[in-house]
């Protein structure tokens, strides 16, 4: 059995990597396994609970889903590289006050994807919310919370 | 009864402690954890779902360069485990009993290697005949599942024949003389599914031997202590020889409570002297853990013309799957919930619990209860609708009152559940409920069920230490599995310390060094352990109080705590704080401060001057917590897919110590039970689940979910609760699917009778009655 | 362990090139929504990878002057969903991919990927058999054009032979006035659909149908659409009668399965109601117009 590896310059969380990768290897197991970024999640493997969900030139997407070969130039961003050490962004800041994270399994994802709404919608409403979010499950929460803390963080807490 | 919380930790909003680790990705569940040399392994599964196993041909995946060790059957101990019958090995041993069971399990340099390895494992089976249905279970003439059972070890004086794990019963009152009495008598047959944990964390472990043999093993677990115990019973391992420890956990939901693939990392990590990681999943962990039981209800109601219930008959039929984990209990459990919060005099019910060749099924928050319920609080609509009256209003006429007993005697101390009500009652505007507007095309329907749940149950225990600087470790052995248990039991040390919750740290459990806590499960963490930390803190206080009146020269009866973590003299200002206590106990007099407490929950389920039970697994249960769940859904009328418009709880829950995580826990149960309700359904083609993936298996979303959910959380302070409180992990989702039902019958005219009522369901239901009409 | 070799072409000819030398073991690989899930659960198992991501000309989204659209291969469905451009009766399309799996899965996953994989449940195949379009297909003989309707050849086969690509899906334009409108029944949101209905549909000032294509997903192992049914609306108005008529033709052509998403027999009964509601949305986003 051969491992044919090709090297892949990937810019992760503002630093440049050279990451040898097989062809098949997903950007979720490079991030986990190489990079000792575990903070996306392995839950379904299949691109559907979300908890894998990584900034991908500035979009989410899934990393279970990506190859890694596939990234060469590519910038990503995963919820370690959202925020300096020791501060929090802004909705992660009001996801934590609201008590809005119970297990965290699913947190990483549903970070990015609120964090990528705010990007692009800084004021959106419960439904623009619930449908960006709409791509990552939790079981714990029943997503209100998660709904409510994301709007707090766009409007500062004055909602 | 109002309690006292001078310090204001207890009832505050405090964030919960671990949020900023899981907000950043630096929180460490099991698959974030690795050690030197660690070995990755992968299990393979039975594609038979009833066999005896003639042989393993291991040749093929033994070449596989990379692995280093393949066990099966044959290399693990003949312990069994279980938590109510001892009727599970580790592994499959000379027998399959159903499809996807793990029959061997490989370790290789990595996880890749292990599962291409585990796909070249050949098992030769004498293919036995499927029992796939309790029914088929009790056939006369049905294969037998397990021909040992008679010599299992039981934990309860269980009933139990051929394929019938376990037969319990449950009377009070004379129920022939109760039907005669009845004006109305409803009866029906009623239908549950099983439903898939889905906790978005799959299942894990990770075992490491020393150089003495000793392991530790850190895993996915609701309780290190359950994990020891299983791992050591099937592996005939002294429970000195392992220790147990938990990551942060991905969600449970009772997922996790019992055993899952710990015993398989141990017995790898003893082979192979290394230590072994395995994960499972997406497919295994749906295909090879656990899932909610499938019911089959009769039940009948009798009520007299002017509303009075009068007598409640239910018989349930389980299915067990292949191995009898919690069924015990869920059946005994759901037998007890049968009455619902009602005075009903002349109730009889009885269940069995049947082996069958499909995944266990065992404890899913609710445990038994969501299903009874479903069946129950339907019966009381139907009557109401006969009598002409309120649904609401006839529940409240029957209302278990406060100081009225449980069914079968036990006690209920405090119950505020006609304040749920009341509660409920009022968000919902329910007297206007007919009055609200459906948009084009839809529905609308109101319904309502109340529910009641359990927080208690056997042991557990609280250490509190007072370090050199004053500052607090708390020590209970349970393990938080995301609801919020941590915050809530340091808020409760913070509170009975009047110390600051920063100044509390609390130990990951550790089944070394931690006080035996049973588990998370039983909404019991904040009720049980509560107990134990409030105990274990007066315990401290009294010791910091004993050094103080030393220090000051006073009488203990004249100090106080203060708060700050101060001892003073009541009515003046001489004080010393926690620091210079604990300088002194360290350094000079009486030693460390430690205060320990334990418990087991004592309260008899029975009493047997009132009630006849029979096979009943629980002798004591516990406290109870109340629920009124008020529904607004919408029919589509063109497919009959329903959704959860709003949502209206009142919950009695005694005091709640972190009102924000009593609310998440309403908030999630419910969209949990509406996913049981409405969408979620595990399908089998022949022995084989059928969907065992997130592409086919459906959860709700948050565009599915309502984003309209209100709880009021109504005081009603448990004697012995701490500060009152009592559980809520489980009881936000009890009368989902009931309420759900109850809604959409006053939307579409019909009745349903079998969850889940997905699309095509209400669609039947819906076109007869319109057809009908 | 699993070997597979990764290319990354900057031409179509290069991509094709590779691929017809890899034979059997190569997969082109677009967005990766579908394939490397496929790849995770060890369902297929390539040998030779081709990223499409690379071939800038698949990633074009124009109109050519006779209003014909051609929507690169490896257009995200984000991108298509919000392609304004996508107006009228071609506006089905749009509605369509608005509708496939969640936000970050419509971030990757691509139109030529999708349609490649033709998952009878997906989004596209009804909504591109409604808009009459036609996929470009390139191969080791050049280009060429496929409609829709002979694209999709039944449970996940299509047209595409082994060392070809698809290139683009072009969309001829919609008459005058046309809607589009995609009605699709799911389990939960961002599911495949249950049943899914997608039309295009054009009146002339009196009211009477000029214009209809209707097609029908997740009934069987591709769209369905029944010209013969569609006779029944064409030149009249379009009456509760005539639709009922037209989806009581389209039904007998159906053939569904019973899956974990639902019976054949409720597919049956709900696909006319989806039809009835798929008139009534169109007219009614008609409305203003007319």
């Amino acid at each position: 059995m051969t491992t044919k590896t090709q090297d892949v310059t990937v810019t992760v969380n503002g630093a440049a990597r050279t990451l040898a990768c097989a062809g098949t290897t997903t950007l979720l197991t490079v991030l986990r396994d190489d990079l000792l970024l575990t903070g996306a999640k392995r839950g379904c493997n299949q691109g559907v609970c979300g908890a894998c969900t990584v900034l991908i030139d500035g979009r989410p997407m899934r990393s279970c889903l990506t190859l890694a070969a596939n990234l060469d130039g590519a910038e990503v961003t995963t919820v370690e590289g959202l925020a300096p050490r020791g501060e929090l962004t802004r909705v992660q800041e009001s996801l934590l006050k609201q008590n809005a994270v119970q297990c965290g399994f699913c947190t990483s994802g549903m970070v990015m994807v609120a964090h990528d709404l705010l990007q692009r919608s800084p004021d959106p409403d419960v439904e623009e919310v619930r449908d960006a979010l709409s791509g990552n499950l939790c079981r714990c929460s029943g997503y209100r919370a998660l709904v409510d803390a994301v709007i707090d963080a766009a409007t500062g807490g004055a909602a | 009864m109002s309690v006292e919380i001078p310090f204001g930790a207890v009832g505050a909003n405090v964030a919960k402690l671990e949020s900023a680790e899981k907000l950043t990705g630096a929180a460490q569940y099991i698959a974030d954890l690795s050690r030197p040399n660690m070995l990755h392994a992968a299990i393979v599964q039975s594609d038979v779902a009833h066999a005896r196993i003639l042989g393993y041909d291991l040749t093929a995946a033994l070449a596989v360069p990379g692995v280093s060790a393949i066990l099966t059957g044959a290399d693990f101990p003949d312990g069994r485990m279980g938590a109510f019958i001892k009727d599970e090995h580790a592994i499959a041993k000379d027998k399959i009993r159903y499809f996807g069971e793990p029959v061997a399990v490989v370790a290789a340099e990595d996880e890749e290697t292990a599962r291409a390895a585990a796909k070249l494992v050949v098992v030769d089976y004498e293919e036995l005949p499927a029992i796939l249905s309790p029914e088929a279970g009790l056939a006369p003439d049905a294969a037998i599942i397990h021909e040992e059972l008679e010599s299992y070890l039981k934990v309860f004086p269980a009933i139990c024949d051929g394929n019938m794990a376990s037969y319990t019963e449950l009377s009070e009152g004379d129920i022939e003389a109760g039907f005669a009495e009845a004006d109305v008598i409803v009866e029906g047959e009623f239908e549950t599914a099983p439903q898939a944990h889905l906790a978005i964390e799959p299942v894990g472990a990770l075992a490491e031997i020393d150089s003495q043999g000793r392991i530790t093993l850190w895993s996915a677990n609701q309780s290190v202590f359950r994990v020891q115990a299983n791992v050591c019973e099937s592996l005939n391992l002294p429970m000195s020889k392992l220790r147990c420890l938990t990551p942060r956990i991905g969600g449970g939901f009772g997922n996790k409570m019992e055993p899952h693939i710990q015993p398989l990392v141990v017995r790898l990590t003893q082979v192979t002297g290394r230590p072994v990681k395995l994960i499972l999943n997406r497919e295994e962990d749906f295909e090879c853990v656990r899932a909610r039981h499938p019911f089959k209800i009769r039940c009948r109601t009798g009520a007299k013309k002017d509303g009075t219930l009068v007598a409640r008959e239910m018989d349930v039929l389980l299915d067990c799957g292949a191995f009898g984990d919690d069924s015990p209990g869920v059946l005994g459990y759901s037998l007890l919930m049968s009455r619902g919060p009602y005075r009903i005099p002349n109730v009889k019910c009885h269940g069995k619990l049947v082996y069958t060749n499909k995944i266990r099924f065992g404890a899913y928050r609710g445990f038994g209860n969501p299903q009874v319920s479903f069946a129950a609080e339907q019966q009381l609509d139907e009557i109401a609708a006969k009598l002409g009256m309120d649904p609401l209003d006839l529940r409240e006429k029957n209302l278990l009152q406060p100081g009225d007993a449980w069914f079968g005697g036990g006690k209920v101390a405090s119950n505020g559940l006609a304040d749920c009500i009341a509660a409920a009652r009022k968000a919902s505007d329910w007297d206007s409920r007919t009055a609200r507007p459906a948009p084009k095309g839809k529905r609308r329907g109101t319904g309502v069920a109340l529910g009641a749940h359990i927080s208690g149950l056997l042991g557990t225990g609280a250490i509190v230490r007072v370090l050199e600087d004053g500052s607090i470790a708390l020590n209970t052995g349970a393990v938080d599995i995301g609801q919020g248990s941590d915050t809530v039991l340091v808020q409760m040390c913070a509170e009975a310390l009047k110390v600051p919750v920063e100044k509390i740290s609390l130990a990951s459990p550790d089944t070394d060094g931690s006080p035996y806590n049973w588990g998370t499960t039983a909404s019991r963490v904040t009720y049980t352990t509560g107990r134990a930390v409030v105990g274990a803190s007066k315990e401290v206080e009294k010791q910091l109080k004993d050094h103080a009146a030393q220090m000051l020269e006073c009488a203990v009866g004249d100090l106080e705590l203060r708060p700050g973590g101060m001892v003073g003299v009541t009515g003046s200002d001489k004080e010393v704080s926690f620091h210079q206590i604990s300088l002194r106990a360290h350094w000079g007099a009486g030693g460390p401060i430690v205060g320990h407490h334990t418990l087991v929950f004592d309260q008899p389920t029975v009493d047997p001057k009132r009630a006849i039970a029979k096979g009943l697994p629980f002798p004591q249960i516990g406290v109870y917590s109340f629920i009124c769940t008020v529904v607004d859904t919408l029919t589509d009328e063109v497919s009959g897919k329903t959704e959860v418009d709003e949502v209206w709880t009142g919950v009695d829950v005694g005091k709640a110590i972190n009102p924000s995580l009593v609310i998440g826990q309403m908030d999630g149960g419910f969209v949990q039970g509406m996913g049981f309700a409405l969408c979620e359904e595990m399908v089998w083609d022949g022995p084989k689940l059928a969907n065992p993936t997130l592409l086919d298996y459906k959860v709700p979303t948050t565009l599915d979910a309502p984003y309209r959910m209100h709880t009021t959380i109504v005081d009603a302070p448990e004697p012995d609760g701490p500060f009152g409180a009592k559980g809520a992990g489980e009881i936000g989702l009890v009368p989902v699917p009931a309420a759900i039902a109850n809604a959409i019958a006053s939307a579409i005219g019909n009745r349903l009778h079998s969850l889940p009522m997905k699309p095509e369901k209400v669609f039947r239901a819906m076109t007869e009655h319109d057809d009908a009409a | 362990m699993m070997a597979a070799t990764f290319h990354k072409p900057a031409t179509v000819d290069d991509a094709v090139r590779v691929l017809t030398d890899a034979g059997e073991g190569g997969r082109p690989i677009s967005g990766g929504a579908t394939l490397v899930a496929m790849m995770n659960a060890k369902l297929v198992e390539p040998d030779v990878l081709v990223s499409l991501s690379a071939i800038a000309e698949l990633k074009d989204f124009g109109r050519a002057p006779d209003g014909t659209v051609r929507i690169g291969a490896m257009r995200r469905h984000r991108e298509t969903a919000f392609e304004s451009d996508l107006a009228g009766g071609q506006a089905v399309v749009a509605k369509a991919a608005s509708q496939i799996a969640n936000p970050p899965v419509r971030n990757m996953g691509t139109i030529g990927g999708s349609i490649s994989f033709a998952d009878p449940a997906a989004d596209y195949p009804p909504a591109l058999v409604a808009a009459d379009a036609t996929i470009e297909i390139a191969g080791p003989d050049g280009r060429r054009f496929v409609p829709a309707e002979e694209f999709f050849l039944g449970w996940y086969e299509t047209a595409v032979e082994p060392g070809e690509i698809v290139t683009a899906v072009l969309l001829p334009p919609a008459p005058d006035r046309a809607v589009g409108h995609y009605e699709k029944l799911c389990r939960v949101a961002g599911d495949f659909a249950l049943a899914s209905v997608a039309l295009v549909l054009a009146l002339d000032g009196a009211g009477t149908v000029t214009h209809l294509r209707l097609a029908v997903g997740g009934c069987g192992g591709g769209p369905v659409r029944c010209p013969e049914a569609e006779a029944l609306v064409v030149g009249a108005v379009p009456s509760a009668e005539r639709i009922a008529a037209l989806a009581e033709r389209l039904v007998e052509d159906l053939d569904p399965v019973d899956d974990s998403r639902g019976s054949a027999e409720y597919r049956l009964q709900i696909v006319p109601r989806l039809i009835a509601k798929a008139f009534e949305e169109a007219l009614t986003e008609m409305e203003p117009a007319r």
